[in-house]
């Protein structure tokens, strides 16, 4: 975590008073246009060199891509699909897959340790590794299969959208990096608007399908992305529809509380059985006391 | 089934201390006016199934809730609790597997414990109504604790185990392992509320027995009469 308490919005296991960002700042995003992506992989170097993670061995997957997924020491990684096109084309999907920084960010709601994942004002989603605990609830949590365990920090870890860069007013170490101009930063309406005008061009350029990814089920989020082939998400290896798992929703929202209630209950209903009916004794003790339950 | 008969000694006087301690380890007979109910296996078996259960309870409410995240303090914060917690589990496992082992065969619920199962049976039991003569050395709320408590550990066995090595198993179980250990807790919780306050405030003379092991005459009368006329052999009350 790098950047001051003033400006969190939410933050994990907190009773009440999650909101405490004193000072209000736009929404951010990262816009990744997967069009215009050449899978040159400098985003993947510049975000390791940056927040100067271990070194990860590439592993051939026969592909484009450098290795099979993301992990504790690589945040970023452009994902390649080669597709079959319904019209018996086909077509080379670059995909930037990285933390989403999700509005409804279903990490920080699985994560049970005060503070561990919290969500600045500008919607970054930030793990403080101080205050985590390892428990790996918040990998379940993720829709997009993001966050990873690093054994040797017992902590997790994943893309900070470089909130240390954006702080001081930089761009993310990835954007900065990209030679082809396929990635932006920049407040979350001027990225929307972007993506939109990206949209149009390629729709009038053949691909009738395009789209803006930013999925209304987790709220929206600080990264969009372009699609040429916008009704199928899942070519990318991105979730159609997702959402925080209904799991971690209702263990979080419901259960807790209900488990609280439960147990006061049950406290409760012993102290009222003691002062209702007192203790039961034999009837013997009963005699030399002359008292006792009826 | 009855007083046992130590050498060198009378009837109610006189038991020497060497032969009491070893009158102790033998269930279910009398010595003067005490009557063992617990030899001394099942007492250190109960208490391994109680503070392995207390220690995952304390590293455990602090990951649970964040009320309880002061608890966390006495284990040396809440990642230490991280990685006590399972071990912790995988003790209490093996002390319910102990547990179900030693006390299954008496605790086969029979047709008089469904009806004590009952939402009305237990009514009346915690009115103090109705009294059963024939309730014998557990009654049919023991029992049912005791299914609980097995079907709660494995329960938590198995999601706890997803729950440490979720890297291992698909999202979806996952996802029902949290549900599933909670909700098992939930209820063994709550239960062991209820056993602390029956085996205690309620019931006095009770919690000695599963310390010291032994209850008085009056006590088993009262609480277990058909276990009572049992092991004291005594006519008047069958």
């Amino acid at each position: 975590m790098n950047s001051p308490g003033l400006q969190i919005r939410q933050s994990s296991a907190q009773m009440l008073g999650g909101g405490t960002g004193q000072r209000k700042m736009p929404v951010v995003s990262k816009y990744i246009d997967t069009s215009t992506c050449i899978g040159c992989k400098a985003c993947e170097v510049a975000c390791q060199e940056w927040n100067d993670l271990g070194n990860v061995r590439t592993v051939q997957v026969g592909s484009y891509q450098t290795v099979p997924t993301l992990n504790a020491d690589l945040w970023n990684l452009i994902k390649f699909n080669e597709q079959t096109l319904p019209d018996g084309g086909f077509a080379w999907l670059m995909r930037k897959d990285q933390c989403m920084h999700c509005a409804d960010p279903g990490c920080l709601k699985a994560c049970p340790a005060p503070g561990a994942i919290v969500q600045y004002e500008n919607g970054i989603v930030d793990v403080n590794p101080d205050a985590c605990i390892g428990c790996k609830m918040c990998e379940t949590g993720c829709p997009f299969d993001v966050p990873r365990y690093a054994a040797r920090t017992d902590k997790m870890a994943k893309c900070t959208l470089c909130v240390d860069r954006v702080d001081v007013g930089l761009e993310p170490a990835c954007v900065k990096a990209c030679p082809t101009g396929c990635l932006h930063f920049g407040t979350k309406d001027d990225m929307k608007a972007l993506a939109d005008s990206r949209v149009e061009q390629l729709r009038a350029n053949g691909f009738a399908q395009a789209a803006v990814y930013d999925p209304p089920g987790v709220g929206g989020t600080s990264v969009i992305t372009v699609l040429s082939h916008g009704d199928h998400p899942e070519w990318y290896g991105l979730p159609k529809d997702p959402h925080v798992p209904t799991g971690v929703r209702f263990w979080k929202s419901v259960l807790r509380p209900v488990g609280v209630i439960a147990f006061a209950a049950a406290f409760f209903a012993m102290v009222g059985h003691y002062l209702t009916y007192g203790p039961k004794k034999p009837k013997s003790s009963d005699e030399k006391r002359g008292e006792g339950p009826v | 089934m009855s007083e046992v008969a130590l050498p060198g000694q009378t009837k109610r006087t006189g038991v020497g201390d060497a032969a009491v301690v070893r009158a102790r380890q033998t269930e279910d007979v009398v010595i003067g006016d005490e009557i063992v109910r617990h030899r001394l296996s099942s007492r250190v078996m109960h208490w391994s199934v109680a503070i392995t259960f207390f220690l995952c309870l304390f590293t455990g409410l602090p990951i649970w809730v964040p009320i309880f995240h002061w608890m966390a303090t006495f284990f040396g914060g809440l990642s230490t609790c991280r990685v006590l917690h399972p071990w912790f589990g995988v003790a209490f496992a093996v002390a319910s597997l102990w547990m179900f082992i030693h006390w299954f065969r008496e605790m086969a619920l029979t047709g008089r414990d469904r009806e004590f199962l009952t939402p009305g049976g237990m009514i009346r039991y915690f009115r103090y109504q109705g009294e059963d003569p024939e309730v014998g050395k557990y009654n049919g709320g023991q029992k049912l604790l005791f299914w609980a408590a097995a079907a709660g550990a494995v329960g938590l066995l198995l999601s706890g185990i997803v729950i440490w090595f979720p890297e291992r198993f698909p999202q979806g179980v996952r996802e029902l392992s949290y549900v599933v250990h909670d909700l098992a807790f939930i209820l063994f919780f709550a239960m062991i509320i209820g056993h602390i306050y029956l085996g205690t405030a309620a019931e006095p003379g009770t919690f000695r027995a599963i310390v010291r092991g032994t209850v008085t005459r009056e006590w088993a009368r009262l609480h277990h009469p058909k276990w009572y006329r049992q092991v004291t052999g005594d006519a008047k009350n069958r």
